[in-house]
C-alpha cells in the first residue's frame, strides 16, 4: 500500500496508524513492528528536518515480504541527497560527559533493519529497508 | 499520542509514544526536572532517537547537579534502543519484568 505525507513531523502519527494497519492485517509479528516503525519514523524525519524549504510529500510505501516480513519504500522527491546507508560514526560508548543529543537516527536504522538501499537520482532520494521474512521475531 | 506526569508515588510516568512530534513536550516537563528523579515507562510504548536526546539532555543537567535520572519499567524494544545506543552504560535503567 502507498500513501503520501506531508513533509511536517505532524504526519508522524498518520505515518505510524497506517503502517501499523498493514503491519496488523499481514499478522506481522509484534516484535518486528516496534523496529519497523522507528526506521520509518528516523528516516521519515531526517527527509523533513534535512529539507526545510521543500514542499513535496513524502511517498510511503508498506508491502508485506515473505512471511512475517515487511519492505517498505520512501521517496522523498526534491530533497538533498543524503545516503543512509554510509557508516556514521558513533561512539555509544562514550562517557556522559562527552555525549551530545542526535546522531543516533542513522545508527539505529542500520542496527534494526535487515536490508537497507539508498539511491538518489535527479534530485529524487529513494529508500528501501525490509525487516523479517524469515520468521524471525526482531 | 504521548502524556507525561507525576505519579502519586512522585515517579514521572510517561505514556504513550514518544516520537519525534512529541519531543516538545517531553522536554517542556523533563526540562523542569531538579534533583534525583525516577521516570516509569510501564506505559510507554515507544521512543524514537529524537526521545532520546531529550532524556540526554536531560541526564546531562541533573548530573552536573550531582544528581540523575533512574528509568524503571522499560519494555524489551525500548531496552533494545538503549542498549543500541549505549544508554544502558548512562542511565539506571531497570527492565520491565
Amino acid at each position: 500500500m502507498q500513501r503520501d505525507f506531508p513533509r511536517h513531523l505532524d504526519s508522524l502519527t498518520p505515518l505510524y496508524e497506517f503502517a501499523e494497519e498493514i503491519l496488523a492485517a499481514n499478522d506481522i509479528a509484534e516484535g518486528m513492528r516496534f523496529p519497523i516503525h522507528l526506521a520509518m519514523e528516523e528516516l521519515f524525519v531526517n527527509m523533513v528536518k534535512y529539507n526545510p524549504g521543500v514542499s513535496t510529500e513524502i511517498q510511503v510505501t508498506v508491502t508485506p515480504n515473505g512471511s512475517n516480513g515487511v519492505r517498505v519504500s520512501l521517496i522523498d522527491d526534491g530533497g538533498v541527497e543524503f545516503d543512509v546507508t554510509a557508516t556514521r560514526p558513533v561512539d555509544i560508548n562514550a562517557p556522559l560527559e562527552e555525549r551530545k543529543p542526535g546522531g543516533l537516527g542513522i545508527h539505529l536504522i542500520q542496527n534494526l533493519v535487515d536490508t537497507l538501499e539508498y539511491e538518489y537520482q535527479q534530485g529524487r532520494g529513494k529508500v528501501i529497508f525490509t525487516k523479517g521474512s524469515r520468521n524471525e521475531d526482531v | 499520542m504521548f502524556e507525561i506526569e507525576y505519579g502519586n508515588d512522585g515517579a514521572v510516568l510517561c505514556r504513550g509514544r514518544l516520537d519525534a512530534a512529541q519531543c516538545e513536550k517531553a522536554e517542556g516537563f523533563l526540562g523542569g526536572l531538579e534533583g534525583a528523579n525516577t521516570l516509569d515507562f510501564t506505559a510507554l510504548e515507544y521512543i524514537s532517537s529524537a526521545g532520546l536526546g531529550i532524556l540526554l539532555k536531560t541526564q546531562k543537567r541533573l548530573v552536573a547537579g550531582g544528581a540523575g535520572l533512574r528509568i524503571i519499567n522499560v519494555n524489551n524494544h525500548i531496552y533494545d534502543v538503549f542498549r543500541y545506543s549505549g544508554f544502558h552504560a548512562i542511565f539506571d535503567i531497570e527492565a520491565k519484568e
